[in-house]
This record gives structure tokens, C-alpha cells and sequence, in this order.
């Protein structure tokens, strides 16, 4: 008798590989073949790894310390990438019409994701604890028992955190409702990613404070309960470390989330994503765009001062077109707003903790400016890609000569729909920091930034907005754009802070204006001439 | 094969299908016709349980639709109008996989492959070489034309299958179809190609609105409303026949 295929073994493998190649293969390949996973993993897991060699920076500090170090580095890390592919693995919704009129449990299904997500999740926790795990064999005092037992915390860690991601998206459907749960991924995913912001602040608090875990948490002490990764270090700290109250509090508490998260994600709310994976499949009942929201871009695109920059008919159809994307589509609004979260709530954590005076309030200023440029590039590069890109072909037979017009209704999309607001929100902070005001000179650095910054090609070309697939907003070479991108705007803020440090901010300005001017004149002839590029 | 009482599909305050009753012996091809938005699409997902009905109830091959849905999902062959695949996979790997969630050995599942292969005209290198998402979408619907019967289902449902197909393969799918109704297979086909409905399907339900309007034979139904074709029927009983009224008008209106 013939041995029958094994449904769940197949669910794995499919998620595994879809996971690993992306959903959408179109424009990948001139020929079609599968492209190869290797370089892309490898790639991946070096950039991890890479990020995990600031654990020798924290090797020396108490056991505690170093295990909270790497927790907290690995839930952060993993949040971003469970958050950012959560929404695209647990709902997708061509997915329905794929897989929803298969004889599969809704248990089933869930599962074999959740097992792809958690087992992608522990090859990223290999690679960033790597550094960390070597160099606690070499000097911690227990290493070899440090090295296993943080292997099993970690595992946990990552278990509690794709089951906290899967439940909050379970609890979401289950008291909320189809109608608003795709608004709620879009802020659930934000949120997640701000909490694993804050989260990677452990270390840097612990490291200032010169911790050492009390005997037993007390009221100073007790705000460790609410960091996650403070749990696991406990565990390690229980097993490896000086095992005290406190550490065993902890650990208890680590192994009462992670078992409580896990069941009721893996278990109890099971039959709600059956519920959610079929409701993604359906295409009536959807709740209609909202009508206030096009109301107001319509009274915004006709009125002064937008309908002074949007003249230009293929301009505001690309503005138009963008807008309608960053707050309707969902597929943009998960990459987009939690892509920018961590860089919208850096400069504000900035600004909260820097407690060292003038000269530490002006070097989060000078952070601020760099992430001032940062955003819009961020904001940008992002907005490339959707799941619809094949619809940008409208964009060439029309009779356009090149990108030009479009790039520039989809960069000012950007500015007044997501650089604004933060803009808004920033200067509302300072202000509830009252100080010299000469200091927000720093500022302006960012600002004459900005429009430069904006108006930078991602890449070999200008690329208008929504006409790249959607796969390729998670492509290393990506990480590697973003990664420069930072460099660069730190730079800048270095040099305006060291300008501000010696009296000469003002000089610095007026170079930095004399110079961003020129690259604004030389960025816009160069887009202006740019003809379509070859489509592959 | 197929019971249906008072199938009821609501979505918030709209009712996408209202108290749809009918039943299909096995062996049957069954158009099921409507214009834009009438429900089709909603009845054949609810039927293949991939929406749960508001209210009512459905027989499958003798098991309830609601109680027991992988069962009915274990009977039926679907293949969505969207022809949606999963792109990043050969096509190969794509029905390897699908063959795995019915429980299809891996050595018979390839010699199924192989049977579809030989029938759609598809070379093995391509299937396996290639990904999906750089078929053509004939190919495409091909595969997923294939993924709705390689595991021999009792029950097949068809939206709009003959999309993308050149005439060669239409000619060829339509045969199928014939023959597998023949061989007992029970086929609900949707299509708003309506004469390929009349000359290949033994009786016709249309629908509008989640409401049905007719139900029969389409020689009985033309004979019955003196229609001519069933594409004249058609249009009678769902409200088009200003079309080619308006189709005069709006080209005049349009170039002047």
C-alpha cells in the first residue's frame, strides 16, 4: 500500500518556501527560473549577525546585563520581521482562493505558518546571538552552560514572540470584526514595532545604570516586569547567574507568558483565524473608502498651496494616486507605517531621554536632523513598491516622456501626508521642552536637507511610485540603500553638531544651503531628462 | 449530489444571495448564469466552503456543507474565476503540493500530473522549470484547471474556467467536461459565455440579485419564453435588452 502525502508536511513546505522566495515572482527573473535562495538568506543572516557584534561591548557587564543585552536585541529584531511579514503570511488574500476550498483544518494552516514564521525567527536569533554566545563561552564564567541554556531561552523568546503577534492579531478579528481589521493590522503592526523599539532601549538603560539585578524587585527596580526580554535574561540569570529572587521572578514570568501566549494563539483562538482567512476572500460587504478622507484630498488638492505645486495634471493624478494608496491599500500601509514607526519614535525617544543638559538636548537635536532626511527617503522607497505594480504600465503608454511628473506628485504625497504630521508632532515636543531657542538652529539643518533628501534616486533611476513588485521592498540590496542613507544623514548631523559645538552653526548653514541648492538644481534637471528605463 | 434549502449569504445589511433552493443529481452539467453581481460567484464559494452561509442549509455528496465542511471540501473540485496560484512556485512544485493536501501519494500524484500534462499540451520541463508567475496565463489557467480535478472529485465547480484559454484548449476543456459528466462527475459551471453554456450544459439556473429566476433546460427555458437563443433569454429576464439601445446612443454621444 502506497503511503499517503502528508497535508501538514506539504503546508510547511509551502509557507517555508514561500517565505523565503516572496509570494510574487513576476519581474523577478527574465526566464522564470526560481531564483536562488542562497545569496539571499546568506545576505540576510551576515546583516544579523553583523548587528550581533555589539554584544562585546556588553560582555564584561554582569551576566544579567549581557543576557538582557542580547534578549532584548533579539526581540526587537524579531519583532520588526514578524510584525512587517505577519500580516502578508496570516492573511493573504489571494490566499483565500488558493487554499480556502481545500480539505485543510483552519488549525492546520495556522500552524504550519506560525511554525515557518517561528522557525525563520530562530534562524535570526542564531545569527545576531552568535557573536554574543561566542564570546559568553569565552569569558562568561559558566560559558558552556551560558551557551545552551540562552539557546533555550531564546527559542522561547521567539515562541513568545510570534504567538504575541498572532494573538494580537486573533484578538483584533475576534472583538473588532472583519470591517476594521485591516486598519487595525496596519496599527497593530505600527505598534509592534514601537514596542520593539522601546523594548531595544533595555540595554542602554541597563548599561547606563551599571545594573546589577537586586536580590528582589523592588519599587525602583520593578520596571524590569514589563520588559519582555528582561524575562528571559531572568531565565538565564536563574540557571547560569547568581539565581536570585528577583532573577526567579522573572524567569516565572517568561514561562508564564510564553505558555499562556502560545496557547491561546496556537490553540484557543485557532478557529478565529479560520474565520479571518475566510472573510479576507471576500469582496462584498467591505467597508467603503472613506468619503470624508477623499473629500478632504480633493479640498486639499484644489486649494492653495497644494493646488500651486499640483498644476501640472500628471503631477496631481500621481499625488492623487499615492494618496489613495498610503491610506487605503493594505499591502502599502503595512509596509509603510510600521516600516517608518521606528524611525518616527527614535527621535522622540531622543528627546525624552537625553537628561544631560544643553549639550545632550542638542546632540538629540542633531539626531533629529538626520532623521528628518531620513524619512522622506524611507517614506519613499517603500511607497515603489504594491502588489498592483503591473498597473504602472498605464504610466509608459501614456503619453509621458518619463518619470519625472510622476515622482514628483508621489514625493509630495509623501511630504504632506507623512512628513508633515511628523513635522507637527516634533515641534509640539520641543515646545514641551522649553530651552534656548538658538538650539532649534540645529533644525534647520534637517530642513534644508529635506528637499534634497527627497528628491534622491533609490537606486540607479527614479522609479515612480506603486510600479516595482511588491516583493522587492524586502530585498537586502534594500537594507543595504537604507543602511547608507542613515550613514550619510548622521554624518550630517555630526558636522552640525560639531559646527553648533565650536560657534560656527551658522557658517555651516549657509555652506550647507550654498551646496543643497546646487544638488536641487542638478537632481531636478537630471530627473526632468530621465526617459523610461528598459522594461526587463 | 448537490441539496440546497433557503441558502442565505448577508453581508452587513446586503444580501448577496437570498433563499436559494435547488437540487442537482449527479451526473449533471449545470450553467449557472447571472448577470454582474447577481451572486454566482458567492453561491459557488458558500457551496465549495469557502464562505459560510448566513442561513439555510447544503447537502454535499451526502454530507452537510455547515457540520461538516473538510468532508464536502475532501469532494469538491474548485477552480476560481481570479485563477489565482501561488507565483514563487514551478508549477510542478505548485501541484505536488496540491496533490499533498488532498493525501494523493506522491508516485500517483506525478502520474496525474503527467495525465493533465498530456492533455493541455504542457511540456514537463516548462512545469517544472518555470515559475508561475512567469506563465502565460493560458498556461496558468491550465495549472489551476488541473489543481481543481487532479484529485478526481465527484464534484467539480468552474467560474469563468475557459479565461485565458486559446480555442484549441477551449475546444479541448469543453470535451472534458462532457466526458467527465459522462464518467458521473456532477459539474456547476459559471460563464457569461452563454453559448458555450447552451451547447455544453444539460440545464441552466440563473440568478440575480441572490435571487434565483429560472431553472431547466436551456432548449425547454428558449422554448418556453420564445426566446430564440439563450443568450435573448438572458437578457429578457435580467433586465438588457436597452444594451444595444445604449450601445447606438453613447457612440453617437461619444464622438461628437
Amino acid at each position: 500500500m502506497k503511503a499517503q502525502a502528508d497535508p501538514h508536511a506539504a503546508l510547511h513546505r509551502l509557507f517555508l518556501t514561500l517565505f523565503l522566495r516572496g509570494r510574487s515572482a513576476r519581474g523577478r527573473t527574465k526566464d522564470g527560473s526560481p531564483a536562488s535562495l542562497h545569496r539571499k538568506l546568506f545576505m540576510t543572516l551576515l546583516l544579523y549577525a553583523a548587528m550581533g557584534c555589539l554584544a562585546l561591548y556588553f560582555v564584561r557587564q554582569p551576566l544579567f546585563s549581557y543576557a538582557a543585552y542580547l534578549h532584548a536585541m533579539t526581540f526587537a529584531s524579531m519583532g520588526l520581521f514578524v510584525a512587517g511579514s505577519a500580516g502578508e503570511v496570516l492573511f493573504c488574500r489571494e490566499e483565500a482562493d488558493i487554499l480556502d476550498h481545500r480539505p485543510i483544518a483552519p488549525r492546520a494552516l495556522l500552524w504550519a505558518k506560525v511554525r515557518v514564521m517561528v522557525e525563520v525567527s530562530l534562524w535570526l536569533a542564531g545569527a545576531i546571538n552568535l557573536v554574543g554566545l561566542l564570546a559568553g563561552l569565552f569569558v562568561l564564567e559558566h560559558g558552556l552552560r551560558f551557551v545552551f541554556v540562552h539557546a533555550a531561552s531564546t527559542t522561547l523568546l521567539a515562541l513568545f514572540t510570534a504567538g504575541s503577534i498572532v494573538l494580537v492579531y486573533q484578538l483584533c478579528l475576534r472583538f473588532f470584526g472583519r470591517k476594521r481589521l485591516e486598519s487595525l493590522l496596519t496599527l497593530t503592526q505600527m505598534l509592534v514595532a514601537i514596542a520593539a523599539v522601546l523594548a531595544g532601549q533595555l540595554p542602554s538603560m541597563l548599561s547606563n545604570a551599571k545594573f546589577s539585578l537586586p536580590v528582589s524587585l523592588s519599587f525602583r527596580t520593578g520596571w524590569l516586569a514589563f520588559f519582555p526580554p528582561a524575562w528571559f535574561a531572568g531565565l538565564d540569570d536563574v540557571l547560569c547567574g547568581q539565581s536570585s529572587m528577583a532573577s526567579w521572578l522573572l524567569a516565572l514570568l517568561a514561562l508564564a507568558f510564553t505558555a499562556m501566549v502560545a496557547w491561546l494563539a496556537f490553540l484557543r483562538l485557532t478557529q478565529d483565524h479560520g474565520k479571518g482567512f475566510q472573510t479576507m476572500g471576500e469582496t462584498q460587504g467591505l467597508t467603503p473608502a472613506s468619503r470624508a478622507g477623499v473629500s478632504l484630498l480633493n479640498r486639499m488638492v484644489n486649494r492653495p498651496p497644494l493646488s500651486w505645486c499640483l498644476r501640472d495634471p500628471v503631477t496631481r493624478a500621481s499625488f492623487l494616486l499615492t494618496a489613495a494608496y498610503l491610506l487605503r491599500d493594505r499591502d502599502v500601509k503595512l509596509r509603510v507605517y510600521p516600516g517608518l514607526a521606528p524611525y518616527l519614535i527614535l527621535p522622540l525617544i531622543l528627546i525624552f531621554k537625553v537628561s544631560g543638559g544643553l549639550r545632550g538636548r542638542s546632540f538629540a537635536l542633531a539626531l533629529l536632523v538626520a532623521f528628518l532626511g531620513i524619512i522622506p527617503i524611507v517614506a519613499q522607497s517603500l511607497l515603489q513598491h504594491s502588489q498592483q505594480w503591473q498597473a504602472s504600465d498605464i504610466f509608459r503608454t501614456a503619453p509621458i516622456p518619463g518619470p519625472a511628473k510622476l515622482c514628483d506628485g508621489g514625493r509630495q504625497a509623501v511630504m504632506v501626508l507623512l512628513v508633515l504630521p511628523v513635522l507637527v508632532v516634533i515641534s509640539v515636543v520641543l515646545f514641551l521642552f522649553p530651552g534656548d531657542p538658538s538650539r532649534w538652529m540645529l533644525l534647520v539643518a534637517g530642513f534644508i536637507a529635506m528637499p534634497v533628501a527627497a528628491r534622491l534616486p533609490l537606486g540607479t533611476s527614479w522609479v515612480p511610485p506603486l510600479s516595482l513588485p511588491a516583493e522587492e521592498a524586502k530585498s537586502t540590496d534594500r537594507g543595504f540603500l537604507l543602511f547608507f542613507t542613515t550613514a550619510a544623514s548622521m554624518l550630517l548631523a555630526g558636522l552640525a553638531f560639531a559646527a553648533q559645538s565650536v560657534g560656527m552653526l551658522k557658517g555651516f548653514l549657509l555652506v550647507e544651503a550654498v551646496l543643497a541648492a546646487v544638488a536641487y538644481v542638478l537632481l531636478r534637471r537630471a530627473l526632468s531628462k530621465q526617459c523610461w528605463a528598459a522594461i526587463d | 449530489m448537490i441539496q440546497l434549502h433557503a441558502l442565505t449569504k448577508r453581508f452587513g445589511t446586503q444580501v448577496a444571495v437570498d433563499s436559494l433552493s435547488f437540487q442537482i443529481p449527479a451526473g449533471q452539467i449545470v450553467g449557472l448564469l447571472g448577470p454582474n453581481g447577481a451572486g454566482k460567484s458567492t453561491t459557488l464559494k458558500m457551496l465549495t466552503g469557502m464562505l459560510t452561509p448566513s442561513s439555510g442549509t447544503a447537502t454535499l455528496c451526502g454530507h452537510d456543507l455547515l457540520t461538516e465542511t473538510v468532508e464536502v471540501k475532501r469532494k469538491v473540485g474548485f477552480v476560481p474565476e481570479s485563477g489565482a496560484v501561488y507565483e514563487s512556485l514551478t508549477g510542478l512544485e505548485y501541484l505536488e503540493m496540491v496533490a499533498a493536501l488532498y493525501g494523493i501519494p506522491p508516485d500517483a500524484a506525478r502520474a496525474r500530473i503527467c495525465q493533465f500534462l498530456a492533455f493541455f499540451d504542457l511540456g514537463f520541463d516548462t512545469l517544472s522549470d518555470k515559475l508561475l508567475g512567469a506563465f502565460s496565463k493560458g498556461m496558468r489557467r491550465k495549472v489551476v484547471i488541473t489543481a481543481g480535478l487532479l484529485h478526481n472529485p465527484p464534484l467539480v465547480f468552474f467560474d469563468e474556467p475557459l479565461d485565458g484559454l486559446d480555442a484549441n484548449a477551449a475546444v479541448g476543456f469543453k470535451a472534458l467536461i462532457q466526458s467527465l459528466a459522462q464518467d458521473g462527475h456532477t459539474i456547476i459551471y459559471s460563464s457569461h459565455i452563454l453559448d458555450v453554456v447552451e451547447r455544453v450544459c444539460d440545464r441552466v439556473i440563473i440568478i440575480d440579485k441572490g435571487h434565483l429566476l429560472l431553472d431547466g433546460s436551456p432548449e425547454e427555458l428558449v422554448a418556453i419564453h420564445g426566446s430564440g437563443t439563450l443568450e435573448r433569454l438572458f437578457t429578457d429576464v435580467t433586465g438588457g435588452q436597452e444594451l444595444e439601445r445604449r450601445a447606438q446612443d453613447f457612440a453617437k454621444t461619444f464622438s461628437q
